[in-house]
């Protein structure tokens, strides 16, 4: 009996000692010189549900929206680590254009960041379309960005600028069936500025190493571009958003609202 | 005057009961096996050899101990994806376990179980496979068996102790990382796909068993506590329970003795790097039904289990079914 019970004395210290946490080997780890890549994952949906193209999708105000072609632009991204610092992607390359068509077969557009700090980070910031300061770089300061976003359909002219968001389709309501829907929402050269930014904090750290690269699975709600901080109805004038001064703005705001980390995979 | 002298002969009964006791502790020991008297004999009788580790317990339905090995096929969904349609994909895991439950000395035994994982999954018409040797358990068990009151009015000192059918086990083990576990894997939307989680394991349990003349019951609390493999990776602790409700029918060449089951896991979340990851907590309720068939000192087993409410990993799991079939051989 008293074998027994110290049998059992041992095999419960040899639990708690093997359950118990290491702190003391979370010596810091030496990244310096270290480089790494961070993969944004863009996921589009209507709120729990994956986008698909051509499905008719229902929103407030008894209307339906069908979309054959979804766009939008994503520029300006800067990453903030666990001590604070802020690093910047490299300017000329730091503009990219988010197309469904580009998806994977799990609906998903990655977005691949090279050479990036190695280091713990915890937010992401970046601007919906492109800020004023870049289009006042001029159509020679835009780089290849320019020729990606027209051959995209993603430019009106360079006087008038980019699309931020580029919505085709159709929409239904209690008077008209499958009627033409296009959300073309820019800053209209210099004369109103449209360009967001919205700044996301990680659900868990993302660790940029040099041989790990973290995924962040960035879910894109596309039915807040209609009923997001401000509800818009088709039947308003909302089927058909261009330049328009009152319009664009509030599309802008909605668009602003639309983002959300799910989850970071660290591989 | 009386009163006095026949309290004094109670306590007197008492106290040689409780000497005898000691004396015939062992030499009742191995007819305890249930307490059900069956034509012939065998120790590892309806009470024992069923179901596995986790919700599956430990391999008894009581304390008989075996040699034996085991089939398992479990069936789980698994939605590839962050939304509600995302696609789905299916996920067979055939377990072969080699599984036993060895006596030491009479109140003192150990179970262990070797598991080989035959998992594949199927998406998008795409199957993977990864097999391999699993995470061995070896589990140290202290049994307490509670006895019959004795008829303080019938004086029978021939009597042994009887048992009242009414035991009480704890269990204190490990779980080994005898099996490999991949990062790569460990992205997939169901984190149990793999072989091994690459982890020492503290196992801590509880059990109750009951055999009656007719039913007999067999409950079993255990929880395990995860360690952290060399990837940064946690599992989250885990309670896991399971009740069986069972009979016996005796024929001339066996005792065929069905079950009804109750069985559970409840998981904490996951956690890598030290961070909690969002959605890897959740729960599982399961019933079963199944039966144990005895000849001479085989035991052969079979049970399918069902779901009845579940939640795992933010309803990105489902799990479907659970197929168990075993030969053991009674030590």
């Amino acid at each position: 009996m008293k074998t027994l019970k110290f049998t059992f004395a041992l095999l419960l210290c040899a639990i708690l000692f093997s359950c118990s946490s290491n702190d003391d080997d979370n010596i810091a780890e030496d990244l310096s010189g270290q480089k790494g890549q961070l993969i944004l994952k863009f996921d589009n949906g209507i709120g729990d549900q994956d986008f698909i193209f051509g499905t008719n999708y229902s929103k407030s105000n008894n209307e339906s929206y069908k979309v054959d072609n979804l766009k939008y632009i994503i520029s300006n991204i800067r990453i903030k680590d666990s001590q604070g610092n802020l690093v910047m992607y490299p300017e000329q390359d730091n503009a990219f254009i988010i197309d469904e068509a580009e998806a994977n077969n799990a609906g998903e557009i990655l977005l691949t960041l090279n050479n990036i700090d190695a280091a713990d980070y915890t937010e992401i910031t970046f601007g919906i379309g492109i800020d004023q300061e870049r289009f006042a770089l001029g159509a020679n300061g835009q780089g290849n960005f320019l020729e990606l976003a027209e051959s995209k359909g993603m430019l009106w002219s360079w006087a008038a600028g980019y699309k931020f968001i580029r919505i085709d389709g159709t929409f239904s309501n209690d008077s008209v069936t499958d009627e033409p829907l296009n959300i073309h929402m820019g800053s209209v050269g210099s004369s109103l500025d449209n360009y967001r930014e919205v700044t996301l904090s990680f659900t868990n750290t993302a660790r940029i190493r040099q041989h790990t690269s973290p995924e962040v699975h960035i879910k894109s709600d596309i039915s807040k571009v209609f009923d997001g901080i401000t509800t818009i109805n088709f039947a308003d004038g909302y089927d058909q958003v261009h330049v328009d001064a009152v319009e664009t703005p509030i599309v802008a705001n909605n668009i602003s609202g639309m983002f959300i980390v799910h989850h970071v995979h660290n591989d | 005057m009386m009163n006095v002298l026949q309290n004094f002969r109670k306590i007197t009964v008492l106290l040689l009961i409780s000497i005898t006791q000691a004396q015939f502790l062992s030499a009742h020991e191995k007819n305890r096996a249930c307490n059900n008297h069956y034509k012939h004999t065998f120790f590892c009788d309806l009470c024992g050899c069923s179901t596995s580790s986790g919700s599956f317990g430990f391999g008894t339905l009581s304390n008989a101990n075996f040699v034996g090995v085991r089939y398992l096929y479990q069936n789980f969904e698994s939605k590839n994806g962050i939304f509600e349609n995302s696609p789905i994909s299916k996920e067979v895991f055939r377990t072969y376990q080699l599984w036993a439950q060895i006596p030491v000395i009479k109140t003192f035994y150990l179970s262990a179980n070797v598991p080989y994982h035959d998992l594949s999954r199927t998406f998008n018409g795409i199957t993977e496979n990864i097999s391999g040797l699993g995470d061995s358990s070896l589990i140290g068990w202290y049994k307490l068996i509670f006895y019959k009151k004795q008829n303080e009015e019938t004086l029978n000192f021939d009597v042994k102790k009887e048992a009242s059918g009414h035991s009480i086990q704890f269990g204190l083990g490990l779980k080994l990382p005898t099996g490999e576990f991949e990062e790569r894997l460990a992205d997939n939307i169901n984190p149990g796909f793999q072989v091994g989680t690459g982890s020492t394991d503290g196992i801590l349990s509880f059990g109750y068993n009951y055999g009656g003349n007719t039913l007999g019951v067999n409950t079993l609390f255990s929880y395990y506590l995860k360690g952290e493999n060399k990837n940064e990776y946690q599992f989250g602790n885990q309670f896991s329970y399971t009740t069986n409700l069972y009979t016996a029918l005796s024929t001339k060449k066996m005792n065929i003795m069905p079950f009804l089951g109750v069985s559970g896991d409840i998981y904490s979340s996951i956690k890598q790097y030290g961070e909690t990851l969002n959605d890897t907590d959740g729960s599982i309720i399961n019933a079963s039904l199944g039966s144990e068939f005895a000849v001479e000192d085989f035991i052969f087993g079979a049970s399918y289990t069902l779901p009845v409410n579940q939640n795992l990993f933010g309803h990105d799991v489902k799990s479907k079914q659970r197929i168990s079939v075993y030969i053991n051989y009674a030590l």
